[in-house]
């Protein structure tokens, strides 16, 4: 009976159907829609009928300084974040993993992975009181250890470093959490052979554990890269992209466009952002595809 | 293998601890900031220890960032709950069709839509999801903000998983028993998948918790805002309400502190399941 396996296959898409609707109305609708105000001029973009001005807007965006720069330190602040968090990431996770760790595995796991789940606004609204000058801890502590005095969100020498400290707190519990996981599924044979040829403990990480991290290391890499390419809630909370521009990255320089009505700018710097963040995912993505076969 | 020496475990506990103490500090702080007096605060900063607790800041955020406390803590609620229940069996559904016929046209194109919609840097989706919402008519309501928080790439991964492991056998079994596909999925699978519906169900409520930038774009007024939204409110307000402002960091903190301490391993499993396979 032809139609009766007609129905039986029709009942999938059935299923499919509101996750097909969610999907194309609040993902892709929006993206299309976001593209196409980016080829037209912002006065009238929001209009029935907007007036198509072509790649004037990518044109306006690239002649902007004030773009350019963001657009560097955005990549600059990325660079800078991904190791950050990786290198602590894997350092904590190989002592928490190595022998020497006894007791207490599961409390240090806890602590680092707590700020993961903690809502970002909540987070960062406390770093921001941290790094402040007179309520803040932070220089309180720097006094006590009589360190000099931190300049934190305030100083736009110090800024980045203080958005990328409690970006670190929020999201390295993840990336501590994949390792973790690849660790755990190391082959122990290849340890122990290593100790028998009398390999350094450095050798042993480098030519042994290292390798073998291979997957963990992708999947941290690619998800950091597009986390920190994307960096905004800690900016919107702790720096509104001050002072001086010192943290105003692309995604908060969009948005505040936005709010100033430049709607077809703010949109092409979007779509840039976007392309700059499929270009990294995609060759990560292949290159640790390659490295794998 | 080589004993380690007492000397080297006892560096690494104290460097693990050390490092755990500074990850924890600053929920130690924000508690104590909310229940200690300014002049308190200002004389010792590093101080965690009220001399006088005090619940005053609380009383002082019951209106706060344009919206009452209550309000704002009954709609992270509602909406979490809303946007988790919803979120569970959408995906559920969606990710049950696409890993059963995986070589349909329509699926394979979902899938990919799906996947290039998740990359989107989201915060700058604001309006075109606004004009979205706007043409939808759901623009300032809680419909809008609980449907946009019911979709999410972890809970398609974890779900896709999980069904991409099922015993072909078992399907086949029920459909030479002449079951119907809704059958084989009501009384056959999601049986079976009990324990990653709880993992997503838990994973979706810790994320939507958090969510602020769509309930902000998409609330008209203060009516709808959730507690972060209300934190965010409060901390760009002028003057200075510092106490109030841990406060209510603290409260919209707990909840999920309290639902990951119980559900830890659900948790970290979950999420380590849904990126590395994903």
């Amino acid at each position: 009976m032809p139609g009766l396996a007609i129905r039986r296959e029709g009942v999938f898409y059935l299923f499919a159907l509101p996750f097909a609707a969610l999907t194309i109305l609040f993902g892709l609708w929006p993206i299309l829609l976001s593209i196409q105000v980016s080829f037209t001029a912002s006065a009238t973009a929001l209009q029935p009928h907007p007036q198509w001005v072509g790649l004037a807007n990518y044109a306006a965006i690239f002649a902007d300084p004030v773009f350019q720069a963001s657009l560097a330190r955005t990549l600059l602040y990325t660079v800078l974040a991904v190791a950050a968090n990786l290198a602590f990431a894997l350092a904590y996770a190989l002592l928490l993993d190595s022998a020497l760790i006894g007791w207490g595995r599961t409390v240090f796991k806890l602590a680092v992975f707590l700020p993961v789940v903690t809502p970002d606004v909540a987070g960062y609204v406390v770093w921001r009181w941290l790094y402040d000058q007179s309520f803040g801890a932070v220089n309180a502590a720097l006094k006590l250890a009589g360190l000099p005095g931190f300049g934190g969100l305030a100083s736009p020498g110090t800024a980045m470093l203080a958005l990328l400290v409690a970006e670190l707190w929020h999201h390295a519990g993840f990336y501590v959490l994949i390792f973790l996981a690849n660790l755990a599924i190391l082959d122990r044979a290849q340890t122990e052979a290593s100790h028998i040829d009398g390999a350094t403990t450095l050798q042993r990480f480098w030519y042994v554990t290292l390798p073998q991290l291979r997957p963990a290391i992708a999947v941290n890499l690619v998800y950091a890269l597009i986390q920190f390419l994307k960096t905004f809630t800690a900016v919107v909370v702790m720096t509104k992209g001050g002072p001086a521009d010192a943290t105003n990255f692309v995604s908060f320089y969009a948005y505040q466009q936005f709010d100033s009505a430049q709607y077809g700018q703010a949109t092409a710097m979007a779509t840039v952002l976007f392309a700059i963040v499929l270009l990294v995912a995609l060759s990560a993505y292949r290159v640790t595809e390659r490295g794998r076969a | 293998m080589t004993r380690p020496s007492p000397w080297a475990q006892a560096l690494a506990l104290a460097v693990a601890g050390g490092v755990s103490l500074l990850f924890l500090f600053p929920y130690a702080w924000m508690l104590s900031s909310a229940l200690r007096s300014t002049r308190e605060i200002l004389s010792a900063p590093l101080g965690l220890w009220p001399a006088k607790p005090s619940a005053e800041a609380f009383a002082s955020i019951a209106e706060a960032g344009g919206t009452t406390l209550l309000r704002a803590t009954l709609n992270s609620l509602g909406i979490t709950a809303a946007s988790t229940a919803l979120a569970v069996c959408i995906t559920a559904l969606g990710a049950y069709a696409l890993t059963r016929r995986p070589q349909a046209l329509a699926f394979r194109l979902l899938r990919a839509g799906f996947l290039l919609s998740m990359m989107y840097p989201y915060m700058l989706l604001v309006i075109p999801v606004y004009l979205v919402m706007f043409k939808l008519g759901l623009l300032g309501g809680y419909t809008g903000i609980v449907l946009f928080l019911s979709l999410g790439p972890v809970q398609f991964f974890l779900f896709e998983q999980f069904f991409r492991t099922l015993p072909p056998e078992v399907i086949e079994a029920a459909t030479v028993d002449g079951a119907s596909e809704a059958q084989i999925l009501f009384r056959i699978v999601l049986p079976m998948a009990a324990p990653v519906v709880a993992t997503v169900a838990t994973i979706t409520f810790l994320l939507n918790w958090a969510q602020w930038f769509p309930v902000l774009v998409i609330s008209a007024t203060p009516d709808t805002y959730t507690l972060p939204v209300a934190l965010l409110a409060l901390n760009g307000e002028l003057g200075t309400n510092f106490q109030g402002i841990m406060a209510m960091a603290l409260i919209t903190t707990v909840p999920p502190a309290l639902v990951f301490l119980l559900a830890q391993r659900r948790v970290m499993g979950g999420l380590t399941d849904g990126a590395v396979k994903g």
